[in-house]
């Protein structure tokens, strides 16, 4: 009974965030609907007993995400002519979600012919102990694959990021014909 | 507590983030509608780890967690540099990207 309750809070959170993040115009009130979506899903996990899955999901999708995010938002200060503009928003909403129910549909009940109810855990399921024996017992690989993708993911950030070297690059492409032309 | 409600919960984000991409055309709420789609299957994943009391898949979904974090930095990035380019935030102003000219 309490679990139901608790369920049913979260996922109002859940669904209320994330409807009201694709329905804001503006882009800083949608951040803010994304950070208590991310909430109640940590509290999800938690929910299903994954204490540390909990933990890495605040500290990862609200502590670095969201503020990253709200960081980028508040740097590049977009006014109101540098938004799109948007005057049947609604109406596009209502249409993609006419398109989209189907879909999901399906995708339900692919699921629902899973196996349901929720059996009691065994000792120690989502403790840390757990979590840290199955990732560097039979996940190692996969880990240290995720280490080499969140250097290259710096390195790209950096390199698409940078302003004035990308500029002098792209004026020299931009010119390239021409200067092929000029030397022949 | 059944895994049918979660199972419902993860389909309704999934269906929403597919939304957000679909119909909005600002860049935040399309890279935010990305976020959530991909969240979706995190709460899928630790809905069956539950189920089978299997750690795996909730291994899997803090691996998931780290890409997200990736995707995110680069999702950022791209957003400054187009907005740089252009001075907007509307996606449909970045529609010549698609010709292939790697030119903004």
């Amino acid at each position: 009974m309490l679990e139901n309750s608790i369920f049913g809070m979260l996922a109002l959170f859940l669904v209320g965030g994330s409807v009201a993040m694709i329905s804001f115009k503006e882009t800083i009130y949608s951040a803010f609907s994304f950070l208590v979506a991310m909430l109640a899903l940590a509290g999800m996990f938690a929910l299903l007993g994954n204490s540390f899955l909990f933990l890495a999901q605040i500290m990862v999708s609200v502590g670095a995400v969201v503020v990253l995010t709200l960081m980028v938002i508040l740097t590049i200060n977009a006014q109101d002519e540098n938004h799109p503009q948007e005057p049947y928003k609604f109406r596009w909403i209502l249409f993609t979600t006419v398109l989209v129910t189907p879909i999901a549909v399906l995708i339900y009940k692919a699921l629902v012919t899973l196996h349901l109810h929720f059996e009691k855990t065994k000792e120690g399921y989502g403790s840390l102990k757990a979590m840290g024996e199955t990732l560097f017992a039979s996940w190692v690989l996969p880990f240290e694959a995720i280490s080499v993708l969140l250097l290259a993911a710096m390195v790209g950030a950096i390199a698409i990021g940078r302003k004035e070297s990308y500029f002098k690059k792209q004026e020299y492409f931009d010119n390239y014909d021409k200067k092929k032309e000029d030397a022949s | 507590m059944v895994a049918e409600q979660f199972f419902i919960l993860s389909t309704l984000l999934f269906s929403i983030g597919l939304i957000g991409v679909v119909s909005r055309r600002n860049l935040f709420v399309v890279y935010l509608s990305i976020e959530l789609m991909l969240s979706s299957v995190n709460l899928l994943l630790v809905t069956f780890s539950r189920l089978h009391n299997n750690m795996d898949a909730a291994v899997i979904a803090l691996l998931l967690i780290a890409v997200i974090a990736a995707e995110a930095a680069l999702f950022l990035a791209m957003i400054m540099q187009l907005y740089r380019s252009k001075r907007s935030l509307d996606s449909d102003s970045f529609a010549n990207l698609f010709q292939g000219k790697g030119k903004i």
